[in-house]
């Protein structure tokens, strides 16, 4: 299901019915992005010009003065290391984790592996809103609660990674694996200078969903962190917007969305094709 | 999904040798070697979870302690008896039907412009158009509160420049008026799921083989027809599972509720999960009642989740 244009330009001649459809998909386009865009706009006014009215989308003069209010209000940086820290543990536990089961459910054999796929696969229908309550409890008796082990532990396994991992591991033809046994690897050595050299793509198309998803969970950060200290950016932004609720402050809280989604818009920007070949296949976006 | 892998199990001989055994008992420990992080981590924060949240949700915190007390479906009685409770409910049910059908409407809508053959700039459309699916739930919230300012906001601005209201004075003052404030959680969901929608629907329509619409062209249908009686009912089996796993998603959103409205005013926009968020973890902790809630819900996205898993299987197939 690859999402790309199956579109061959018909002739050389633009048509009056190319040219609409070109000016109303930028402008539904604009349209659409058009909160993010406000953000952007917003973060780089003058902060005594962010509220005005009429309200002007681009600033008058440009300045990064609300980047360093809200840099100097909140520990911004410590909040950039939180996400970090908790994204990228998560990510890489998650893709090496579910390298690891891909491979068992895909090129091992053994009995009870179907039956084990259904357990992992299963686990994708549970809703977080029934797990979420025990695993706060069970972390917090762990004396987790508000450390990156409890930001991190119950999220270090991934079925939906298991799962898009070895659809893309029975795509690679057996004879790899024949060949490898026949020269003496094992399976080790057979999975990692093999099939996942091979993967590369798909893995990296995981990476993005698991680093994704991570960075921008806001749920289980809210309730496990307690401390200013440990807050990641989403939930910091969420405290920094609700002690002030005066105008003149927008400026600042929007630079610091603008922080806290910028490596999310990275990742999509240079990595989009894969992102979007990811959710067709899968029907789920991590 | 899985048909691929039903590898069925060898035959065994009829009089297993003990060499063999060996092997297959070696087989399973290796399977499970590397399956031992995913079992561990699920079995631990997903299956005993399920159990976990079951006990708790037939016990309750005795008034002036920390203790539970058994009290068998007692939760579950004093839920279904709730005008709170069944609020919550009916927030849901608006929720819900505020942001799937108009959301798939305009992904189906986009899919369809979006496939129109350009030669030029398909890649920011692109971008442009699907951009949302990498925002958090948070900084959605975020954002959107900031085009909803009732005195400086650009919403209501512009629609008094269009001419939807007269005067910023007539426009909804968005998070302080009851129903507006539901709108406004559903705008906001509603454009974060956008790009997530308008991929699947866009891969549904270029799924829809090229003949067909040669063949309406023949018959001399016009774009509308050929959309109309050739794309949408070959689009149906994605529509379908865009509508179940939308109502999946609008079940459990939260973020944008809890940076738009905090679940008010009073409780307008307190749906399900955020009610369980507040008797969980706002105030005195009240996790029995929560956990029974949370089952409520979990039954719901459930059932729907089978259904889904049906029409991953319907969509792979129909290709």
């Amino acid at each position: 299901m690859a999402v790309q244009t199956k579109s061959k330009p018909r002739s050389e001649r633009l048509t009056g019915g190319d040219i609409f459809v070109q000016i109303l998909l930028i402008a539904i386009g604009l349209m659409i992005s058009m909160p993010i865009i406000i953000a952007l706009f917003t973060s780089f006014k003058v902060p005594t010009q962010v509220v005005s009215f009429p309200p002007q989308v681009i600033p008058r003069e440009w300045s990064v003065e609300s980047y360093r209010i809200a840099w100097q209000v909140n520990p911004f940086g410590r909040f950039l290391l939180n996400s970090t820290i908790q994204s990228g543990v998560i990510t890489i536990c998650q893709v090496f984790f579910s390298v690891l089961a891909a491979y068992a459910f895909s090129v091992l054999d053994f009995p009870g592996r179907n039956a084990l796929f259904y357990i992992v696969l299963g686990s994708l229908m549970i809703p977080f809103e029934l797990v979420f309550i025990p695993n706060f409890q069970l972390v917090s008796a762990w004396g987790l609660g508000d450390t990156y082990g409890g930001l991190t532990l119950p999220f270090l396994v991934s079925a939906f990674g298991v799962f898009m991992l070895r659809q893309f591991f029975l795509t690679v033809p057996k004879d790899f694996h024949d060949a490898a046994t026949i020269d003496g690897a094992g399976n080790w050595r057979y999975l990692w200078q093999i099939l996942v050299p091979l993967s590369k793509g798909a893995i990296g198309a995981f990476a993005i969903f698991a680093f994704l998803s991570a960075w921008n969970q806001y749920l289980w950060p809210l309730i496990i962190t307690n401390s200013v200290d440990m807050r990641t950016l989403q939930i910091g932004i969420r405290f920094f917007m609700s002690t002030l609720d005066r105008g003149a402050d927008w400026g600042p809280v929007m630079a610091g969305s603008i922080i806290a989604l910028a490596p999310a818009l990275a990742a999509f920007l240079i990595a989009q094709k894969q992102l979007v070949r990811g959710i067709a296949m899968t029907g789920l976006k991590g | 999904m899985s048909q691929a892998t039903i590898s069925t199990e060898q035959a065994l001989p009829t009089t297993p040798t003990r060499s063999r055994r060996r092997t297959r008992l070696g087989a399973l420990l290796e399977g499970l070697l590397y399956l031992a992080p995913t079992l561990i981590g699920l079995a631990l924060f997903i299956y005993w979870p399920i159990v976990e949240s079951f006990r708790l949700s037939l016990n309750r915190v005795a008034p002036f302690g920390n203790r539970m007390r058994f009290v068998g479906f007692e939760n579950y009685r004093t839920l279904l008896t709730d005008p709170e409770y069944w609020q919550s409910v009916r927030v849901t049910f608006w929720f819900v039907l505020g942001t799937v059908p108009v959301g798939i409407a305009l992904a189906v809508l986009l899919a369809i412009l979006l496939s129109y053959p350009l030669r030029h700039l398909s890649w920011l459309h692109r971008t442009l158009i699907f951009v949302p699916i990498v925002i958090s739930s948070a900084i959605t919230g975020v954002l959107f509160r900031w085009l909803y300012h009732p005195v400086v906001g650009y919403l209501n601005y512009w629609m008094v420049q269009i001419g939807i209201f007269d005067s910023m004075k007539d426009a909804p003052n968005w998070l302080s008026d009851k129903t507006w404030a539901l709108v406004a959680v559903i705008i906001a969901t509603t454009w974060r799921q956008l790009g997530f929608n308008v991929i699947i629907a866009l891969a549904g329509v270029q799924n829809i083989d090229e003949s067909f619409y040669d063949a309406a062209k023949v018959d001399g249908a016009n774009s509308w027809q050929r959309i109309r009686h050739v794309t949408l009912p070959l689009l149906s089996p994605t529509l379908f599972f865009l509508l179940i796993i939308n109502v999946i998603y609008s079940f459990q959103a939260f973020g944008e509720i809890d940076i738009l409205t905090l679940g008010g005013p009073g409780r307008a926009t307190t749906t399900m999960v955020y009610s369980i968020y507040v008797d969980a973890f706002v105030g005195t902790p009240m996790r029995g009642i929560a956990s029974a809630q949370a089952y409520i819900l979990a039954i719901v996205v459930i059932v729907m989740s089978f259904l889904q898993f049906a029409t991953v299987s319907r969509r792979v197939h129909y290709q």
